[in-house]
């Protein structure tokens, strides 16, 4: 067949200028996310606060019918005292209350200046146990400022900070190892975050571990970090596998306090 | 276009509102379901910024467009 006309030069890459293209894209993306994530996330807190309202409106709407809205009512916060009640009591022992005691006498007590703070979004939402709360350098708060549940236990440190906003690693987050102990006899671990507010670790074998064990951190004024929840010992191990709980439901966190 | 625009409306709610194992999912349908979806990169990079920490969802994203790039042209959708 005769041509009379030049035919065009077919690219030996068909996709080469789309693979630019997004290759472009993520350079961009890069970016500018990196750059403006304060802005981003004061942007997408209202949403965050409008859902976690609508979500608790719904689930009381959706829960009660007529009369028994009270009874629902007075059920969820007796449940809330209830989880509240049981952190407290696990993380006092009558071993902190003397350590206290001691810190107080030699001049060491613990600061109780917290900032409290609202948990805009937690897990499931995040999926690397990491909550966003609603204060940030604008109330002292600093990279590496220690978050505790109102009760008591630890559950992370900051890891990012804006003016109005922070990001909180949990210790429970994958793949972070934090320094604790257990109260039984003091046996220095090195818990590993597994996500979800569990953590994990090897000892070995000989030394006793229990379900409900608690373990604490290695600062000066021990807060609670995680109770044993499953020993896995095979026969022909020396070595045994310990899982932990954190001291909540991550799932349902609304409130914390951070140190400035 | 609606499709389209209807597409990334409901990955931004659910990026925004609903959790991780439901937004994950619907991002990747949306990158298989409408052709050469590069706002899923943008996406990937809100995820990373608002939630977590590195690029791990922007890069998963970008390699997932790019390798979707030759089995997407043979695929025809009526989005």
């Amino acid at each position: 067949m005769k041509v009379n006309y030049l035919q065009k030069n077919r690219l030996r890459h068909p996709y080469f200028r789309r693979i630019v293209f997004l290759i472009t894209i993520f350079v961009f993306g890069a970016f500018i996310f990196s750059f403006f994530d304060g802005t981003i996330i004061s942007i997408v807190s209202p949403a965050w606060r409008a859902e976690n309202v609508i979500a608790r409106s719904l689930r009381n709407s959706l829960a009660l019918f007529g009369s028994q809205k009270t009874l629902v009512t007075e059920n969820a916060a007796l449940k809330e005292r209830v989880f509240s009640l049981e952190a407290e009591i696990l993380s006092l022992s009558s071993k902190s209350i003397q350590e206290n005691i001691l810190l107080e006498l030699v001049g060491r007590k613990q600061d109780s200046n917290m900032v409290a703070a609202a948990v805009l979004t937690h897990p499931p939402q995040t999926p690397y146990d990491i909550i966003i709360i609603d204060v940030g350098s604008e109330e002292s708060v600093a990279l590496g400022s220690e978050v505790f549940l109102p009760e008591g236990p630890i559950l992370g440190t900051v890891s990012e900070v804006f003016s109005k906003r922070a990001r909180v690693k949990l210790f429970s987050s994958s793949g972070e190892e934090t320094n604790a102990a257990f109260e039984r006899d003091g046996v220095p671990v090195v818990l590993k975050g597994a996500g979800g507010g569990n953590f994990k670790f090897i000892l070995p074998r000989d030394i006793r571990v229990e379900k409900g064990d608690r373990i604490f951190s290695l600062d000066i004024t021990p807060a609670l970090l995680a109770t044993v929840a499953e020993v896995n010992i095979r026969s022909t191990d020396s070595f045994q596998e310990v899982l932990a709980q954190g001291p909540t439901n991550i799932f349902a966190l609304r409130f914390v306090f951070v140190t400035p | 276009m609606i499709h389209r625009t209807l597409g990334i409306m409901a990955a931004l709610v659910s990026i925004l509102v609903l959790p991780y194992w439901l937004y994950l999912p619907i991002l990747l349908i949306t990158m298989i379901l409408f052709p050469f979806f590069w706002e899923g990169i943008l996406f990937a990079f809100l995820i990373d910024t608002i939630y977590g920490s590195g690029i791990t969802t922007a890069v998963a994203a970008l390699i997932i467009l790019i390798a979707l790039l030759p089995f997407r042209d043979r695929l025809r959708t009526y989005v």
